[in-house]
């Protein structure tokens, strides 16, 4: 039952909203996802364009700071050194190194010129040199004694060269190069050193490394070895570490890169004349980071929506689903019998399903009441053809007695035989109809009653004795000539001139009992008993329609509770009563009860007068 | 039924206007970003050279941590009171954690402690107690009394063993400490059982007469314990007052590392002051970040640092630090 009640079937409004709804969500999650993807790669690209243009940047104006530094070597050495004599123009060329140092004191820590012995032959700025600094066993020296023709950059390192009295040390870059010297006349080789100050080239770098999202720039020589990182401290302490050594080795260009796990993005610009490569490092994490916002506020947006579309699904589907909703509920209401009423509004297809419904309905209550009519019809035709079983018998009889008072001569018997003949045809022809005033009633027993004497040959007597005020209540046609012809037949026919037949008539609470009693010779109780219920009974005299008939045609038009009570007692007579509502004799009531009221539900009117 | 499906709708609708709200207050939050943990450092005479490296890891650190440092404008700090009424302000000032070189003193240990309920405490260079294996506070700080002893192994090499009879004298600059006195433990234990003799030990802190070390008497060796005995060894000897006695001594500032340079120190033994500040902050960081994180005590290297190679590569990065 459980799982039945599991795969019951959901309301029209829940399977629209929720088809709506799963449609609308897959569709903006479809979008919500194409918009992040779309968004995070021009980001990402926005990132790497960013990067590279700051890259430029910085590349150019460091190379126009090493292009500035070789111009000031090349000019300490083209316009200063070269062609002059250290033994006697020492002072000029130290003037030529001040005016070049004073220019360039921003970027520079000293100017200093070498012989080949390493001692030192002019400095700018002056100062006292250190005891024993043995520069030809310094790098800078080295390199530059060993590839001559060539200017070298060297690493960043501590200027080792001169005494200062405020006890700093300064980090320096050296540019190195041999130059010519003349001293005495004599040209040797030397070493011109310009010394740039490392905080400018850190400066630049710094400048860069402004961003905290995890992106970040470093500068390191052609092996690989730092100049300047901005967590080099923690790189010396192995807190940290970088691909530096890799890094060195690669082209100009981007590349991913897995580096302790780390999926990052590496930017390589090499600087000119130096081999030094400018190395921007993007890791992932910090797309992603900047992607937050974007995140959430897509997010935002497909919540948004959802709302919006939530909304418009409910407004939809209740507009979709209420008029059907309305007309399932007036059929339920219909089929309950609480309301005859369809509901009909909506879209032209629901109100045309209203109406179809609702006409189905009227056509079936059409049905229903021809239905009932065609059996009321039939009932009708079962009376009037039991009515019908009369006549035949009774005008043979009838027609026999004038024959034979005509035979005999009888004329004015048989005038008046036909006279009274014709009223009693009248009556029981009464236009067709079922229901007469139990007036006619009396009046057509009396006729046939006055027949049946002259045929009998008056061997009985009759007497009526009806109460007037009963004349005016409808009776069922043709229940006393019956009844009548029994009394004779059975009760005083046998009797010679002393049977006695007695009509009475009165209104008794709300019913009419009409009564027949004889004095004839009665019958057992068994008798008494088959009257009414042996239709079979074989009919010795008369017109063979027994009271079966007669109560039949009562209880049919009137009801069950009606019809006929027979009391006898044998050698002491008869007596038969007809209990009838006392239904007052109108044109309306009369054709009430030819539809039969008890099937039409029509109220009989003014029932008790 | 209807009623139902009604209710349904407006909570759909109130859950999904709840998670707009909450992602859309996440966004601000993102936005303005989080505050960050503010550290406070009290150490005397802090905008001196000596500290340069301390300073230069600490900024690392705070980079590393993203915490907000602040380094307390220092004179000289005399007593206990001065320092914890400095530690109360910036507590006062929104510090969540402070990193201090405490005093040495009685009630020291006990004050700080009192602190550590409200903040945590982190101590550098030196304990508050005489006895360091007492200390109740997390600290992080050299082993001093190894670079004591490192120290009179460079004399012991540079004399080549033979020391007896040599006269000694310990030059401190700042006031008593547990570092100082470990450092002074270090170096006698040794040269124990060595035929040396300590003339005197003297401190220049506090101390009313001028030209103090001058009016020692003649030693063959002096011992400077701490940066500013160094340097002060190294201006009297410049000048020639020390009585022709060899330097050498436990220093951490480019003065110190000057007198090296131009012969007047024999040799200098370095603490990675870097490291001091890095670990200390990154430390105290660590458990604020993390309640469940315990600060722990960090001993941290030194270097011994002899003229001849003071500008190899390793100790070129020694001075990179002391020079920012």
């Amino acid at each position: 039952m459980k799982h039945m009640n599991k795969f019951k079937p959901r309301g029209m409004q829940s399977t629209i909203m929720i088809v709506f709804s799963v449609i609308s969500i897959f569709i903006m999650s479809v979008l919500g996802i194409v918009m992040y993807i779309r968004f995070s790669a021009s980001f990402r690209q926005e990132i790497e364009q960013n990067t590279q243009q700051m890259m430029e940047q910085v590349k150019e104006s460091m190379e126009d700071y090493l292009i500035g530094m070789r111009q000031v070597s090349d000019a300490v050495y083209y316009n200063v050194i070269k062609e002059k004599d250290f033994y006697d123009e020492a002072n000029s060329i130290q003037q030529g190194m001040n005016l070049i140092y004073e220019v360039n004191r921003d970027n520079l820590r000293s100017i200093a010129v070498y012989n080949d012995y390493g001692s030192l032959m002019a400095a700018e700025p002056v100062a006292l040199q250190k005891e024993n600094p043995d520069v030809t066993h310094q790098d800078w020296y080295k390199k530059a004694m060993e590839k001559k023709e060539n200017m070298h950059f060297s690493t960043p390192h501590i200027q080792n060269l001169f005494d200062d009295s405020t006890r700093r040390y300064y980090w320096v870059i050296s540019l190195s190069r041999v130059v010519e010297l003349t001293n005495k006349g004599v040209p040797t080789l030397g070493v011109l050193l310009v010394d740039m100050d490392y905080l400018s080239i850190s400066r630049m770098m710094q400048q860069m490394n402004t961003s905290n999202n995890g992106q970040y720039y470093y500068l390191c020589d052609g092996n690989g070895q730092i100049i300047y990182h901005m967590k080099q401290m923690q790189i010396n302490n192995g807190v940290i570490h970088e691909n530096n050594e890799a890094v060195s080795q690669y082209k100009d260009g981007i590349y991913d890169e897995v580096f302790e796990g780390e999926h990052r993005k590496l930017i390589v610009k090499t600087i000119s004349y130096t081999g030094w490569k400018l190395v921007g490092v993007i890791p992932y994490s910090s797309f992603t980071h900047g992607m937050f916002n974007i995140r959430y506020f897509i997010l935002i947006l497909i919540l948004l929506m959802a709302m919006i579309v939530a909304l418009i699904n409910r407004v939809v589907s209740v507009r979709i689903s209420s008029p059907i909703l309305k007309l399932n509920e007036s059929v339920m209401e219909y089929e309950a019998g609480e309301k005859a009423e369809i509901y009909i509004g909506g879209s032209q297809e629901i109100r045309h399903l209203g109406y179809s419904i609702q006409r189905s309905y009227e056509q079936i209550n059409t049905l229903m009441r021809e239905i009932v009519l065609e059996q009321n019809e039939r009932r009708k035709s079962e009376l009037d053809a039991l009515q019908s079983q009369i006549n035949p018998h009774f005008l043979y009889n009838a027609l026999d007695s004038i024959m034979w008072m005509v035979e005999g001569e009888r004329n004015d018997e048989a005038a008046f035989m036909i006279s009274e003949l014709a009223k009693l045809f009248r009556i029981s022809l009464s236009k067709g109809r079922t229901v007469i005033s139990i007036k006619d009633e009396l009046q057509h027993a009396q006729s046939y009653m006055n027949i049946q004497k002259i045929r009998y040959k008056n061997a009985f007597s009759v007497v009526f004795d009806v109460d007037e005020s009963v004349y005016s209540y409808c009776c069922v046609k043709l229940i006393l000539q019956p009844i009548l012809e029994n009394a004779i037949n059975y009760g005083v026919n046998s009797m010679d001139d002393c049977g006695e037949i007695k009509v009475t008539g009165e209104k008794k609470d709300d019913n009419i009992i009409l009564s027949v009693m004889d004095n004839g010779m009665g019958m057992s109780e068994e008798e008494v008993s088959l009257v009414l219920t042996d239709s079979n009974r074989i009919h010795k005299h008369g017109s063979g329609v027994g009271l079966v008939n007669v109560n039949n045609r009562i209880k049919i038009l009137f009801g069950k509770e009606y019809g006929l009570l027979v009391e006898s007692e044998p050698d002491e007579g008869t007596k038969v009563s007809i209990c009838i509502p006392a239904v007052p004799y109108t044109e309306e009531n009369s054709k009430i009860l030819e539809k039969g009221y008890m099937f039409s539900g029509e109220e009989i009117i003014n029932r008790e007068v | 039924m209807m009623k139902n499906k009604k209710n349904t709708f407006i909570i759909v609708e109130a859950a999904l206007a709840v998670m707009v709200i909450i992602l859309a207050f996440i966004m601000y939050r993102e936005q303005v970003g989080t505050d960050r943990f503010k550290i406070s450092v009290i150490i005397p005479n802090s905008d001196t050279s000596q500290w340069a490296a301390f300073r230069y890891g600490l900024k690392m650190a705070a980079e590393d941590q993203e915490i907000e440092l602040f380094i307390v404008s220092t004179g000289d700090i005399l007593t206990v009171e001065e320092e914890i009424n400095m530690i109360q302000e910036e507590i006062d000032n929104g510090a969540d954690a402070i990193i201090v070189q405490p005093v040495f003193g009685a009630e020291s240990e006990e004050k700080l402690k009192k602190f550590e309920s409200k903040v945590p405490v982190m101590l550098v260079e030196n304990t508050a107690s005489e006895e360091k294996e007492m200390t109740m506070l997390p600290i992080t700080e050299p082993d001093n009394y190894a670079m004591g002893k490192a120290l009179a192994e460079e004399v012991l090499i540079d004399y080549s063993g033979r020391i007896e009879g040599k006269t000694l004298g310990f030059f401190t600059g700042t006031a008593d400490s547990e570092a100082l006195l470990n450092r002074r433990k270090g170096f006698e234990d040794a040269l124990q059982g060595m035929d040396v003799q300590f003339c005197w030990s003297v401190s220049s802190y506090g101390a009313s007469e001028e030209n103090l070390l001058e009016n020692q008497a003649k030693v063959d060796i002096v011992i400077a314990l701490d940066n500013m005995a160094l340097v002060k060894a190294g201006e009297v000897s410049a000048v020639n007052n020390l009585h022709g006695a060899l330097v050498y001594g436990i220093g951490n500032s480019t003065e110190a590392v000057y007198y090296l340079d131009i012969g007047i120190a024999e040799c200098l033994v370095v603490p990675d002051e870097f490291n001091i500040g890095y670990q200390s902050l990154t430390e105290a960081a660590e458990s604020l970040k993390h309640y469940t994180h315990k600060m722990q005590n960090n001993i941290v290297s030194y270097t011994v640092i002899h003229r001849e190679e003071l500008f190899s590569a390793e100790n070129q990065k020694i001075l990179f630090t002391m020079s920012r």
